[in-house]
């Protein structure tokens, strides 16, 4: 029984972090990127909103908020679909890979912050 | 193991409900919540009473009043966390810090079960006379619960 209860303590220390990580640290807050693209892919879904996005020669996945978060804004599914072309301010991920997390989407003249 | 779950559920109804749904998803979430303060809240108490805390306390009707209510709490997360999974099972089959939690969970689970196997004829005795195993694995129980949870929430940042 101890050896469980100390493998049951050994397994609770600090993890090695794997890289599904969506939260704000994941991305460097320094780099502002500024995309102005129709989204592809639209995932208008939990626990965050996907889409996928052609920019400088390259498909980049774009991390939107919660639906109920970005709905209580004002985007609304209709606005960022059907090819319509949006203004995109976010960061890229800090490890380098390709995707991006949103700070806030203008459509039009309407600015929607998503965070 | 995990992506082969995660290849069954996605692309169900009942996936595509948990992911579209702008409510189900938060929802669950506060479900999930209300199960874990539940768990912990009712049998954390008992843990730590049988592990020598609050000796004021008998064993026995602690034990009677507690249990249902941390049983509850667990049918609360084993539902609610089927609909937090469906919505995202592809990532969550990926993310090692999951693995990790089911392990602990079934370490928590088999804690439980096994006290209930050996020391469950020996309650009555406990508040003169407690067993230092079962005290042990009591204090590993409410350990082992808030491994899980902690893991639970680290999810999100791993």
């Amino acid at each position: 029984m101890r050896k469980v209860l100390i493998g049951a303590v050994l397994a609770l220390l600090p993890v090695a972090a794997a890289s599904a990580h969506h939260g704000w640290s994941a991305y460097d807050a320094t780099l502002v990127l500024t995309v102005k693209a129709p989204l592809q892919a639209l995932s208008w879904g939990n626990p965050h909103g996907s889409a996928k996005v052609k920019w400088q020669n390259a498909e980049w996945d774009v991390i939107l908020a919660p639906v109920t978060r970005m709905e209580a804004r004002g985007l609304s599914k209709d606005m960022v679909s059907n090819g319509q072309t949006v203004t995109l301010i976010g960061y890229p991920r800090a490890d380098g890979s390709r995707e991006m997390r949103i700070e806030r989407v203008i459509v039009g003249d309407r600015t929607i912050e998503l965070r | 193991m995990l992506d082969m779950l995660a290849g069954l559920v996605e692309g169900t109804a009942f996936a595509l409900w948990a992911a579209r749904d702008p409510l189900a998803y938060p929802v669950a979430n506060m479900v999930h919540l209300l199960g874990l303060v539940m768990l912990v809240g009712g049998i954390g108490l008992l843990d730590l009473r049988l592990a020598g805390a609050f000796r004021a306390i008998a064993v026995v009707p602690l034990a009677a009043a507690v249990t249902p209510v941390a049983v509850a709490g667990l049918l609360l997360l084993v539902a609610s966390g089927t609909v937090l999974f469906a919505a995202d099972a592809a990532a969550l089959a990926r993310s090692q810090t999951f693995s990790l939690k089911l392990v602990v969970l079934g370490l928590g689970l088999g804690n439980a079960l096994l006290f209930r196997l050996w020391w469950q004829k020996r309650l009555p005795a406990w508040d003169t006379d407690a067993p230092l195993t079962g005290r042990l694995m009591a204090m590993g129980s409410l350990l082992l619960w808030l491994g899980v949870a902690g893991l639970g929430r680290w999810i999100a940042y791993s």
